[in-house]
């Protein structure tokens, strides 16, 4: 129960928000960080339990049915990344407060991030693939708004509905894995999945499903080609890049291909694409965040890269890829969200974001200057910060087993990129000289360090004691992933080996990188014209695509021209049926043509000739005259073939018709010829066939010996069961008397509708 | 019979089509009245036809009740003319307005509603 | 004649109503004719009690030309339940644009009885009635916005392509008919089962003529250029009751004609199903892309929705039919929510039916602004709402099925609908909206509506089970 509460108290915390900040205002970013703080330590209380090897399992019945379960699942790897949501989840909350001090729909926003928060927990805690792909499309609604937030901007408009779009179509093929899972193990729960992997490798829907939750997965982590809406949503204002586009949402991808490694992975299929993904998304995150000048894309990018760099390790998928994976994954966190969080609020003092106007801070900004060194050198590597272990693990497993050397080479000047990257973005603003800028900048506000410099200090306080987290935080989250014992003990010395001369050698490459960027940015500038055709512009091409397709289709279609309509619906019919009838029609018989007398040939004649006047003239009354003559020459054949009700009825009501027809006609306009001679010609083709088809089919079933009929019943029983000797009016008022009510009901409603458009006949209407 | 009807059938039907096809919204009604006269004897055909016995018992020897024309069509196609009237009625009405309020018969004139 | 008249019950409670609310019209004041909604409402209730209370029946009637079983019981309370909806919503509304109350309800329940007939009719000719009842009433509220000549415009239209449709589907009973000897549904069904080999080939075309005339009332192209012009001219909640009960109830016949009854055709048209599904969804989707109305986006993407459906009646079978009535049940609150709202900008007899329109709604009225984003999240196919159970099962009902690649296309097509469906709630939270003076139509009823309409969007979503065993017992009284 509680697991459950846990994530849905988010939701319903979200929704009074608002009023929340109504009343508390200013101190609402602290009052609502109570809330993740409290279930940060609700977490830590399974700590103990989970490094032990426990899980915490809860069901209930959603659609039994189906077999879907409302479950959730604790295990080591959920918990790390609740501690990530909830932890830095707090922190962002307190920044919030700080950084949109004052805007017009703060409550709002607040509610936002809380409804995120609560849906990422879900994601990371749903052990029922529906139940995980529900918050998953949660977040992303989530991330919609978020984005949209500072919805002045068009290009706001445009990044949200982007970064919607591309993870909801990833959204949507992870349904179809999830469905296809379920069709080849029959089951929804993650935790029977994973048991099942064998036999899910060796089914023969494994590639779709693997194909499918790869798409999801990708899409969600920014990988390459899809990375694109991860730089554009960096419209969404500071907080939210912080918390959803580096710290949680985007390892969603990251966090669901670790959960399935044990149901899906080890197949060359799974390492390759992987691998290939992750070290292409790698590579080119770092090489476009090294020539970017705006803080925010610069860790945009460098955001993007890391994503590659955990999917790449997933894709190798050794047990030392993995704990380098894990260990990155915690230690990118804590810099990257201190980092994010720090261009905030340099850009909210300084009143930019751009690292060629930004320098000498330090002075102005201490706290903040002491964060962004710290935060940076985490992100560099250096040693005594927690990101260097992820960097030691992760040279380490390339190299280990057997050597990967175009993997390492990658790595290996990816990590220069981050450390050049990590001096732009953490350092430089600070030193050197202090240049003018719009603002006189000063300190930020507590609320705006606070978070930080929290996370800042944390890596440095686990970069000198790692054993704080690594066989309690960290192993159980290996353990998730590789389902076998592996040991995990991080130390920051561990002797003058080859991959810690490497790391070295990186660090003084990347300063190195950092010192001659500008040089070499110039060097590379041609590359810039390759901008233009990234995967980006193929979004846009799809988008203008789409909808010059759909107003071009609306012209044709929609014409508006009411005989078009009927032109098509009568094409379309005549194909449908008249494919099926040419396949025989030779058995069209002739057989009765000659069996008439004269005056059952002449009424026939008659109506042929009648409605081909009806065409042709020009009169209205004309016109309404054939259109008589046709109604009573049928009343004629009613009579020659034993239905004199029907005559009877027939003749009444044509006369009335013709009456009716009449008046009405009288006070409109004449006829015209409107159409041309092609459109009369094209038209006199169509009806003919469709007319051609009518007689066809009816021709045939002359010739087909008539099934016997149920009417006998009636003429039968007419007589004993309804007392009546016309058979006919007996069907019409006893046998089938619900056709006469139905038929009074009909009449009286047409009745209603004439009265209704007679009773306010418009002397003059609205003009258009 | 049969073939005849079959033939008559298929010309009412393709004269109507032709005047539902027509930009006069009163071409169109007339279309519509002698579609529905074409239903109706498809409708009687398909039931097949007899020549002189109504489906009427009066004074016809228990025998005899079998070879009478089938009433159920008749049943049908009564409802299906009452009905016809009835929407007919309805229609003439609605397009004398449509037309007034539009000040035109012709259709390719009344788009209002489109884009 | 010793027929029960039990299976009556429902129709001719809604049909009384109707009656009475027309005579009592005649004789009450100006000032007293809201009276007509209540006594409306309360027919509309009475008959959602009787259709409780015979669930699980399975009585005919009329030498079982009209049968009483769950299916029928289930199209039933959704009419009720949306003519409920529409009278609430209207309620406010035919005042402020000039529309006649007492016809009004008695139109809305006149259709709604022939959808009831629609959808228990166990024979052609009680179907076609049932159809005609329905259609006439809803030609005729199409027209009733009289000061509009959009709204004659779009009546005359309707009228002229649903009776061109309808002569189809007589063309279609005629041919059944002269194939079969019967229009009985039971004994159409008893004939085709017999082992004689050979059907007559028209029979076959017969069919399809009712499939053009059932693709007309649904929307599914090529059959649906009436929908935008007819749905965008009507007065809205008749829009709304269009968009939803006249759908499912050419649905409901469909479902019980073609797909159970002449179910032994199937291989004849599987081809020309599939076709159609796949142009409806694509073509629908892509239509109500490029539109400028939101009630015309709306329009379009019904047709879109009916293209959905098409999918469940492809599939078939079991979890096809039972996932196409759950579907209906899913799709109705968040479609007839969504022009609820639509309504709710009516201002002085203006429609304000543009993108435009919504700008800044949510911060001006954020709950409905929040309702409006529930229906568009739902029609787009997001969880945990309504459209999401809905979707879900018709495409697992397809993949279920061997029909892999049509629930891919629809998925592909719901990802498609995003884009638009979406742009309503940028325009609603994004746009701060420059428009002044912007009032709206205050009524409490129409708020009850829409609130209405979202609580079922968000129950059906996150508590399906219910509706779907319903939906599962609806299919199997079929048989």
């Amino acid at each position: 129960m509680g697991l459950v509460s846990a994530v849905l108290s988010g939701f319903v915390l979200a929704l009074i928000a608002p009023w929340i900040y109504r009343i508390a205002r200013g101190a609402t970013g602290w009052l609502l960080a109570i809330f993740p703080l409290a279930l940060f330590a609700y977490f830590l209380s399974y700590i103990g339990a989970v490094a032990a090897g426990d899980v915490v399992r809860v069901s209930y019945p959603w659609v039994p049915s189906l077999g879907i379960n409302l479950s959730f699942y604790l295990d080591g790897l959920s918990l790390l990344f609740a501690f990530l949501i909830t932890g830095i989840g707090a922190l962002v909350l307190i920044y919030t407060g700080g950084y949109l001090k004052d805007h017009s729909h703060l409550g709002r926003f607040y509610g936002f991030i809380l409804f995120f928060m609560a849906s990422m927990l879900g994601v990371v805690l749903a052990d029922n693939t529906m139940g995980l792909f529900l918050f998953w499309e949660l977040t992303s609604v989530s991330s919609f708004l978020l984005i949209g937030f500072e919805h002045e901007k068009e290009s706001s408009r445009a990044a949200a509905l982007q970064a919607l779009l591309v993870t909801a179509l990833g959204g949507m093929a992870l349904l179809g894995g999830f469905l296809l899972l379920n069709q080849a193990v029959g089951s929804w729960e993650i935790s029977e999945l994973v048991r099942q992997g064998d036999a899910i490798r060796t089914h023969s829907l494994y590639i779709p499903i693997v194909l499918l939750v790869l798409a999801g997965a990708f899409t969600k982590s920014a990988q390459f080609p899809f990375h694109f809406w991860l730089p554009s949503a960096m419209e969404a204002p500071t907080p939210v890049s912080a918390y959803l586009h580096s710290a949680t949402m985007v390892k969603a991808g990251v966090y669901l291909l670790a959960r399935m490694t044990p149901a899906l992975a080890e197949t060359a299929l799974w390492t390759g694409t992987v691998t290939a993904v992750g070290a292409v998304t790698m590579v080119f995150g770092a090489a476009i965040a090294f020539r970017q000048s705006d803080l925010k894309l610069i860790l945009a990018y460098s955001t993007v890269s890391a994503l590659g760099i955990m999917m790449m390790l997933l894709g190798v998928g050794t047990a030392g890829a993995v704990q380098a994976m894990v260990v990155f994954l915690f230690g990118h966190a804590l810099y990257k969200g201190a980092l994010f969080m720090l261009a905030g609020a340099i850009d909210h003092e300084a009143g930019t974001r751009d690292v060629n106007r930004l320098a000498g801070l330090r002075s102005a900004m201490p706290v903040s200057a002491a964060a962004g060194l710290l935060a940076a050198l985490s992100m560099a590597a250096v040693p005594a910060l927690f990101g260097f272990y992820g960097k030691e693990l992760f040279y380490e497993s390339l190299a280990e087993d057997y050597l990967m050397p175009v993997l390492l080479f990658a790595s290996v000047l990816t990590s220069m990129i981050f450390v050049a990257v990590a001096v732009l973005a953490g350092i430089k603003p600070f030193i050197g000289e202090t240049t003018s800028s719009a603002k006189q900048p000063h300190e930020a506000p507590i609320s705006l360090w606070l978070g930080p410099v929290t996370l800042a200090a944390t890596g440095l306080v686990l970069g000198l004691w790692p054993s704080m987290v690594d066989k309690s935080a960290l192993l159980p989250a290996i353990h998730a992933v590789l389902w076998r014992p592996v040991f995990l003990e991080l130390a920051l010395w561990h002797g003058l080996n080859p991959i810690f001369l490497l790391s070295m050698a990186t660090l003084a490459s990347g300063s190195g990188l950092f010192i001659f960027r500008s040089r070499l940015l110039r060097l590379f500038s041609w590359l810039d014209a390759l901008r233009d055709c990234g995967p980006r512009n193929g979004y846009s091409l799809a988008l203008a695509g789409l909808n010059a397709a759909a107003q071009a289709q609306t012209r044709v279609l929609q014409s508006g021209y009411l005989r078009y309509y009927l032109l098509i619906v009568v094409a379309t019919a005549t194909v449908l049926s008249g494919y099926k009838l040419l396949q025989d029609i030779e058995s069209l018989s002739f057989g009765r043509l000659f069996d008439v007398t004269f005056y059952e040939a002449a009424p026939a004649l008659l109506i042929l000739l009648a409605a081909f006047m009806a065409t042709r003239v020009r009169s209205r009354l004309a016109a309404i005259a054939a259109l008589g003559v046709v109604g009573f020459s049928v009343a004629l054949v009613f009579v020659l073939f034993s239905a004199p009700d029907l005559a009877m009825t027939q003749f009444s009501i044509e006369t009335l018709t013709v009456i009716l027809f009449v008046l009405v006609f009288y006070h409109l306009p004449r006829f015209a010829i409107l159409s041309s001679a092609w459109t009369r010609a094209r038209d006199t083709f169509v009806a003919l066939t469709a007319g051609g088809l009518i007689t066809a089919i009816m021709l045939k079933a002359s010739g087909v010996e008539l099934h016997p009929k149920i009417s006998t019943y009636y003429i039968e029983n007419s007589v004993p069961l309804a007392h009546g000797h016309n058979i006919v009016n007996v069907i019409l008022v006893e046998f089938r008397g619900l056709d006469t009510l139905g038929e009074i009901t009909v009449l009286a409603i047409a009745a209603v509708g004439v009265y209704a458009l007679l009773k306010f006949w418009p002397g003059k209407t609205e003009t258009r | 019979m049969e073939t005849l009807l079959a033939f008559v059938v298929g010309g009412l039907y393709a004269a109507g089509l032709y005047m539902m096809l027509r930009r006069s919204v009163l071409k169109l009604i007339i279309g519509l009245g002698l579609f529905g006269h074409a239903a109706n004897l498809l409708i009687f055909t398909m039931g097949g036809l007899t020549r002189a016995q109504p489906p009427i018992l009066f004074g016809l020897p228990a025998d005899a009740a079998a070879g009478v024309a089938d009433p159920l069509p008749q049943a049908l196609i009564l409802t299906a003319i009452v009905i016809g009237f009835g929407v007919q009625a309805f229609a003439l009405v609605l397009i004398r307005r449509a037309v007034q309020a539009v000040g035109t018969d012709d259709l390719d004139q009344m788009k209002a509603t489109d884009t | 004649m010793d027929a029960s008249l039990i299976p009556l019950l429902p129709g001719a409670q809604v049909l009384l109503t109707a009656l009475v609310v027309m005579l009592l019209d005649l004789f009450i004041d100006e000032h007293e004719r809201g009276l007509l909604a209540w006594i409306s409402l309360l027919g509309l209730a009475l008959c959602g009690a009787e259709a409780i209370l015979l669930w699980g029946s399975s009585e005919g009637t009329f030498g079982d030309t009209l049968l009483l079983d769950n299916f029928a019981l289930f199209f039933t309370q959704i009419f009720i339940a949306v003519a409920a909806l529409t009278v609430l919503s209207s309620m406010r509304y035919v005042r402020e644009t000039g529309i006649h109350e007492g016809e009004f309800y008695s139109l809305i329940l006149f259709a709604t009885t022939g959808m009831i007939v629609m959808a228990a009719a166990n024979d052609l000719m009680v179907f076609f009635l049932g159809l005609e009842t329905m259609s006439v009433a809803v030609y005729v509220l199409t027209g009733m916005w009289r000061s509009s000549a959009r709204s004659s415009e779009a009546a005359m239209k309707y009228f002229l392509m649903g009776a061109f449709a309808t002569g189809f589907l007589l063309y279609g009973i005629a041919l059944i008919y002269g194939a079969t000897g019967s229009t009985n549904l039971n004994q159409i069904s008893a004939y085709l089962l017999e082992p004689q080999g050979q059907w007559p080939p028209y029979l076959f075309v017969g069919g399809l003529l009712l499939l053009v005339g059932f693709g007309f009332k649904v929307g599914a192209v090529p059959f649906h250029f009436w929908i935008p012009d007819v749905y965008e001219g009507a007065p809205t909640p008749v829009t709304g009751f269009m968009a939803v009960a006249v759908k499912a109830a050419a649905f409901a016949a469909w479902a019980r004609i073609l797909m159970h009854e002449l179910s032994p055709l199937d291989s004849d048209w599987a081809l020309p199903l599939r076709v159609l599904a796949i142009a409806t969804m694509t073509i629908g989707n892509l239509l109500a892309i490029s539109q400028p109305s939101v009630k015309r986006m709306l329009a379009y993407s019904s047709i879109a929705h009916a293209g959905y459906l098409l999918i469940g009646i492809v599939a078939g079978e079991e979890w096809g039919s039972t996932s196409l009535l759950f579907y209906l049940a899913t799709y109705a609150p968040a479609t007839f929510g969504a022009f609820a709202v639509i309504t709710l900008l009516t201002e002085q007899d203006k429609p304000k039916e543009d993108y435009g329109h919504f700008a800044g709604l949510g911060f001006k009225r954020p709950f409905v602004a929040m309702a409006m984003s529930l229906f568009m999240l739902s029609l787009a196919g997001f969880p945990p709402l309504a459209g999401f159970t809905g979707k879900f099962h018709i495409f697992r009902s397809a993949i279920i099925a061997g029909h892999t690649d049509l629930a891919i296309i629809g998925v592909l097509n719901s990802l498609l609908s995003v884009i638009y469906y979406l742009r309503v709630i940028v325009m609603m939270y994004m746009n701060e909206g420059g428009v002044k003076g912007k009032s709206f139509i205050e009524s409490p009823y129409l708020y009850t509506a829409v609130g209405l309409a979202a609580a079922a969007t968000i129950y059906l979503g996150v508590l399906p089970m219910r509706t779907l065993e319903w939906s599962r017992s609806a299919f199997s009284s079929l048989f």
